[in-house]
Formats: structure tokens, C-alpha cells, sequence
């Protein structure tokens, strides 16, 4: 009886006791036979330990890793230094890389760049479970078509004005589509309510060729990229400036940008 | 009487060990391991993506190659390893108006662990950061610099030897990359697989 005991909370044990501890390693049974048939040379020197391993394989393959930098693109993926055979074991392989590595900035460019470090938000656009925030229909075309409220932060200090934008992320017929832009707001303002602009804001013609705003797209719907640029020096356009030249010069001077995406789609 | 029941005393606290050491087992942080065997020592992982793309909502940045080298070992039982190279070549966007003036992955090396999140192996990775400055006088983003940073965990696939990081791998590993305040996508397959001591080893995790 005791024996019977033992054995049935054993089983309950290997049910239950390891919290559903399905190894993946199991699934490796099958990887592990082939490999046995593959790099058997290598197989062998992987039976020591680490260091038996490298007197073992040091000089031919210290070679290899000297040559499997990354930087260096000298292999591609599969362990076969680039050759690509088939019949190895391993999977898919990379196409060998051409031309050099991509470099990040250099302080010089990064100096000169509109760097996205604003906050910009709006109550009306939140994002969820990973996705950009959505628009409502009203703040569009197909609603009462008038902002929703934004409120902004990290505007550096020096900012002579602020310029608020909305534009489509893809372009139109290769061009820039300026939703809204509005300029000549304060730097020390941090927020416009929904539907209202300030004092002294500047409002520019968008891509429909309309001055003020409106986020219409033309089919079931579209991503729009809102923005708050931060400038160091007062660009005061004309009212019913270009939106989309104006930009040119937005980007010239502005350090700093705030950026919120917004996905709007119809029914 | 009394010699039986402390027979079955005796009995269920032998089970009551034995449990919990099979618990304590099965719930153990996972380790590389080459045909089974825990490595020992170190080991580079090197390799390119099979495909990679990042997304800021609505502009897809994708590298035509997307190489890696991962040095691993197991410290505590626990698998480790420290990203040291992630070169990108021939990046571009979904965007005809943008191209990708600069891109590199910045602050390397980037530490990464072993974990286990429901059934699922993981190799999470921190500490990433990757500036793009993108180009275009007619691009929403031209002009201007994206960094995206944060963590992100890939779930480990033994048979086929690849790390695979997406939106739900990310979701799962409780990790996330961020750029412009924003949770971005990330998609990437990667091969594990050994490329200096244990070359042509199984490379497995658990």
C-alpha cells in the first residue's frame, strides 16, 4: 500500500510538481542524431572539456573564429565559414554581405539632426498593447474633422517657437502630405486644448491645399505622424504658408522634435 | 501500529524530498547546452538573420544583413552571454521618400540571459540601442534621429536552432523596444549556432 502511495504521487509529481515543465530540449533529440552524423570532427573535440576542446581545435579553428567576426562579414550563417555547402546539417545561409557595415551618426550629424527626444501625447491617441493609438473618426474627415488636444514636454531651453505638424508617414506621389501645420506657437506653451489654437499661432496650408487642418485619406485609411519641432530661432511664416516647404526650413534649424503616431481607419 | 505509521511518515517525507527536488529541478534557470551536455567555458555564436525588420508605426526599416556574434556560457546554471558585434548592411525602408542615412547598434556589448517564461525558452536581450537617422526632404522622418532602445526576448527553438523575435516573443519575455515614446515592432529569425568550439554541435536550451 505504501509502495502504491509512493508511485501514485510520484506520477502526480512528474505531472504537476515541475509547473508544466515541458523541455524544450526534448524537441533537440532529433537534431542531436543528425548532428552525430555531421561535423563528426567536431562532435569529437566537443567530448573534453572547454579547454581539452581548445588544445584540441585551437589551431584550425581559432582560425575560423578569428575570421567569424561579425564586423568582418567574412562567414555567412551555418558554421561552414561561408562556404554554403549542402548537405550540412545546419540550417538556411546568409547571403554574404556586400559593401561595408552601415555606421551610426557621428556627433556632427547627430548635431545637425532633429532629434526625437519631445515627448508629444494626446488624450484623444493612446497607444495599446503595443500598437499606435488610433483616431477617432470625429478628429477627421468623416467627424466634426478638428484637432484633439495635445500636451508636449522636453522642450529644450533657448526654443524661440514651436511648430506644431500632422502628415501622412507614407508619402503621396512621392511628396510630403501635410495634414496641418501651425506655427509661431510659444515655447513656453506646453498644450492646446482640442479644436483651439493660441494667440499668435500661424496656421498653414495643408496638402489639400486648405489653410488649417483636415486628416482625410483617400481610402479605408492611413497612419499619420503628428509633430511638435522645438526652434532655436523664430521662423514666423506669412499666414497660409506652404506646410510642406516650410518643413525644408523646420528642419534646418530645429533641434529637437516630440513625434506621435496615429492610425486612422474607416468603419 | 505505530512502526506502520511511521513507515508512512517516513515514506512521505522521502516523496515530499524527492518532489521538490524534481520541482526545483524542472523549474531551473535553462542553460546552452551542445548535444546535451552543458557548456562549459565560453563559446561565439555568430551569425546573420534569415530576415529582420523594425517598425516605427507605419515606416518599416528592414537590413539586408543583420549579422550578430554572441559569446555564451553558463554562469550558476543560468545561460548568459554578451552581444559584442551587430553589424547592419544595406538598410532601407518601406517608405520610397526615406532612406536610412545612419544606423549601428551603439553601447555594445549588450548583456542577454536565459529565461523561461510558461514553457517557452528565451534569450532576452538588454541594454539595446540603436540610433537611425533617416533622409528625405519629402520623408515624415527625414532629418531626423530615432533611437530605439530597450530589451527584447526571443524564443529559442531547439530543433530548428533559431531565435525568434517578434511582437508576441517580445510580449511573452515581458520586454520592449521603444522609440519616440512608442512600442515598436521587431522581427527576427536568427540562427544559434556554434561557431567556434562546438562547431557543428547541436546547440539546445533548457
Amino acid at each position: 500500500m505504501i509502495l502504491a502511495l509512493v508511485v501514485a504521487a510520484l506520477l502526480f509529481c512528474l505531472a504537476g510538481c515541475g509547473g508544466g515543465s515541458s523541455d524544450p530540449a526534448d524537441s533537440t533529440s532529433s537534431t542531436e542524431t543528425s548532428a552525430a552524423g555531421d561535423g563528426a570532427a567536431s562532435a569529437d573535440a566537443g567530448k573534453g572539456s572547454a579547454g581539452t576542446q581548445e588544445k584540441a581545435g585551437a589551431d584550425s579553428k581559432q582560425a575560423s573564429t578569428e575570421k567569424g567576426s561579425a564586423n568582418g562579414a567574412q562567414p555567412t550563417s551555418g558554421g561552414s565559414n561561408g562556404s554554403g555547402s549542402e548537405g550540412q546539417k545546419h540550417g538556411p545561409r546568409i547571403a554574404q554581405p556586400k559593401g561595408a557595415p552601415e555606421q551610426g551618426p557621428t556627433p556632427a550629424e547627430i548635431a545637425n539632426a532633429t532629434v526625437a527626444n519631445m515627448s508629444l501625447e494626446s488624450p484623444a491617441i493612446v497607444a495599446s498593447a503595443g500598437s499606435p493609438g488610433r483616431l477617432a473618426a470625429t478628429y477627421t474627415c468623416d467627424g466634426a474633422g478638428s484637432w484633439p488636444a495635445f500636451h508636449w514636454g522636453g522642450v529644450p531651453p533657448g526654443t524661440a517657437e514651436l511648430v506644431l505638424y500632422a502628415m501622412n508617414v507614407q508619402p503621396v506621389e512621392e511628396k510630403l502630405f501635410v495634414d496641418w501645420a501651425v506655427a509661431g506657437l510659444s515655447p513656453s506653451l506646453t498644450d492646446i486644448e482640442a479644436g483651439k489654437l493660441p494667440k499668435g499661432a500661424i496656421v498653414g496650408s495643408n496638402g489639400f491645399g486648405k489653410q488649417g487642418y483636415e486628416i482625410c485619406p483617400s481610402g479605408g485609411g492611413e497612419i499619420y505622424m503628428f509633430a511638435i519641432y522645438a526652434l532655436p530661432q523664430k521662423l514666423s511664416p506669412p499666414k497660409g504658408f506652404d506646410g510642406r516647404e516650410f518643413r525644408k526650413e523646420v528642419l534646418d534649424v530645429s533641434g529637437n522634435v516630440g513625434l506621435l503616431p496615429a492610425v486612422y481607419e474607416r468603419g | 501500529m505505530r512502526s506502520k505509521q511511521t513507515a508512512i511518515g517516513a515514506a512521505l517525507a522521502a516523496l515530499a524530498v524527492l518532489c521538490a527536488l524534481f520541482a526545483a529541478s524542472a523549474s531551473a534557470a535553462p542553460a546552452w547546452k551542445f548535444e546535451t551536455k552543458s557548456l562549459e567555458g565560453t563559446e561565439v555564436i555568430l551569425g546573420g538573420a534569415y530576415e529582420s525588420a523594425l517598425t516605427v508605426p507605419g515606416l518599416t526599416t528592414k537590413c539586408e544583413n543583420f549579422l550578430y556574434k554572441l559569446t555564451i556560457e553558463n554562469s550558476a546554471g543560468t545561460g548568459k552571454g554578451s552581444l559584442t558585434e551587430m553589424p547592419l548592411y544595406n538598410c532601407t525602408t518601406n517608405s520610397s521618400a526615406c532612406t536610412v542615412s545612419k544606423i549601428s547598434a551603439e553601447k555594445l556589448p549588450y548583456a542577454s540571459h536565459l529565461a523561461t517564461f510558461g514553457t517557452t525558452n528565451y534569450i532576452v536581450i538588454e541594454g539595446v540601442k540603436v540610433p537611425i537617422l533617416y533622409a528625405g526632404e519629402e520623408c515624415v522622418l527625414g532629418g531626423t534621429l530615432v533611437t530605439v532602445t530597450g530589451s527584447a526576448g526571443g524564443s529559442i527553438d531547439n530543433t530548428a536552432e533559431t531565435a525568434t523575435f517578434n511582437s508576441s516573443t517580445l510580449a511573452a519575455s515581458k520586454t520592449e523596444l521603444k522609440a519616440i515614446g512608442q512600442k515598436i515592432e521587431w522581427s527576427g529569425l536568427f540562427p544559434t549556432e556554434a561557431f567556434q568550439w562546438h562547431r557543428e554541435q547541436a546547440l539546445s536550451v533548457s
